[in-house]
């Protein structure tokens, strides 16, 4: 997964829902130095009661903003939906140089 | 295997061999290729229990020489020794953040054996505690062998397992095999439809902390280091300059508390912080009781006394009557007379 154009990360999921794996294996995809280069994590955990659904909202370098409902998705599709935008933005700036 | 040296009298083995027409027959069980079959004269006899493997090592149901086989044991035996476990997802966490972490932790369950040595008690277990990685499948496997496995456990007079199982052959089918890695706990573990409380939560990269015991007391240095909030506040900056260190800051916001296992019961967050904040541990918790248990008495006595107490009043106050009423009488008779 390309995550270096991500500036912010807000994940919130119910660890004991078996759905909210897919939130899991997220955040454990972000590299060890991305907190130290300034992206911004924020992992909120549900109590084991809620029925909330797990969901994810990014924040891109071009300002884009993407909003995923973790619950209906798997890990792959995830990962196709923020790679798409991440490989423009990288197309975009090899082209500007 | 050592040499095996058998001693008998002559006169026996002449015996032996006499009778030897009527009951020459072998068992076909006993020949194999690490114990060659006995001499013909000695089947004719009782044959000696012979155990075809080390006591200390039955036959498994994967391989024993392998490291999940190996895992898989040690993981058993910390879930079945520790009451108190604690479950961190961790994302990415490099090996120096990890030591830096290691090191804070040790140091603030250092200072809670300083406290409870300082107060007077033995039960220290701060070097015990430790963070450690896991292999999350076969943390799986070995806990659905813990919760799920329950062979019958002989009395205290049973002999050791080797005298137990006196000529088994070397087969992992053995039912009477009943280990935590044998085949039979991996067949009664595996049945279909046993669902475990914390099975979705074993998936990722999981990181345990596991207790001998369920001490509060622990448990709040654990959480206060691992995982701070409000109620579980770190140490400041001046007691324990070297938490704030950015590689271990940087470690410690990768690590998420995702669940606890206390004595086979599972607690969200909120749950653990309540076992943590329970004042004084077990003791304390003892202690709360029995003070409730005396406030109760003090006041069933009084509810028990009041009855026979106003019944009491009742008796005496009409004996009292009685007693005015039958001297009224007297002087009433005395004055006619």
């Amino acid at each position: 997964m390309i995550t270096r154009f991500l500036t912010d990360v807000r994940v919130k999921f119910n660890p004991f829902s078996p759905r909210s794996k897919s939130a899991r294996i997220f955040l454990s995809l972000i590299p060890p130095q991305a907190r130290a280069e300034g992206m911004k994590i924020d992992a909120k955990m549900l109590p084991r009661t809620s029925t909330e659904p797990a969901n994810l909202e990014l924040k891109f370098k071009d300002g884009k903003e993407m909003k995923l409902d973790l619950d209906k998705m798997r890990l792959p599709e995830v990962m196709e939906q923020v790679d798409r935008h991440s490989r423009q933005l990288a197309r975009k700036e090899e082209l500007l140089g | 295997m050592p040499p095996r040296i058998r001693l008998r009298p002559r006169t026996i083995v002449l015996r032996v061999q006499q009778q030897l027409p009527h009951h020459s027959h072998s068992y076909a069980s006993l020949a194999t290729a690490t114990t060659p079959s006995p001499p013909i004269e000695q089947t004719s006899r009782f044959a000696s229990p012979v155990l075809r493997f080390n006591p200390a090592q039955p036959p498994s149901h994967k391989p024993a020489e392998v490291r999940k086989t190996q895992l898989h044991r040690q993981y058993q035996s910390l879930l079945k020794s520790s009451p108190l476990i604690l479950l961190f997802q961790h994302n990415n966490v490099k090996a120096i953040e990890w030591m830096g972490i290691r090191r804070e932790l040790a140091q603030a369950l250092k200072k809670v054996d300083d406290e409870r040595t300082a107060a007077g008690s033995t039960d220290l277990f701060g070097d015990a505690i430790k963070i450690q990685i896991i292999q999350t499948g076969i943390f799986a496997s070995a806990l659905r062998i813990v919760e799920f496995y329950h062979p019958v456990e002989n009395t205290s007079e049973a002999p050791a397992p080797a005298a137990r199982i006196p000529d088994i052959l070397p087969s992992r089918d053995d039912p009477r095999l009943t280990h935590g890695l044998s085949r039979t706990a991996y067949k009664a573990a595996n049945k279909k439809g046993l669902q475990l409380e914390l099975d979705p939560l074993l998936s990722g990269p999981l990181a345990v902390v596991a207790f001998p015991a369920v001490a509060p007391e622990y448990l709040k240095a654990v959480l206060s280091i691992l995982f701070p909030n409000p109620d579980f506040k770190a140490p400041t900056r001046k007691t324990q300059p070297s938490l704030y260190e950015p590689d271990v800051q940087f470690g410690l916001q990768k690590l998420m508390l995702l669940a606890a296992r206390v004595e086979g019961k599972v607690f969200d967050q909120a749950g653990t912080r309540w076992v943590g904040g329970i004042a004084g541990g077990i003791d304390g918790l003892r202690g709360q009781l029995v003070a409730m248990l005396q406030g109760l008495g003090a006041g069933i006595t009084n509810t028990l006394e009041s009855a026979s107490r106003s019944l009491y009043f009742t008796v005496e106050g009409r004996r009292t009557m009685l007693e005015e009423e039958e001297k009224e009488g007297n002087k009433g008779e005395e004055k006619k007379e």
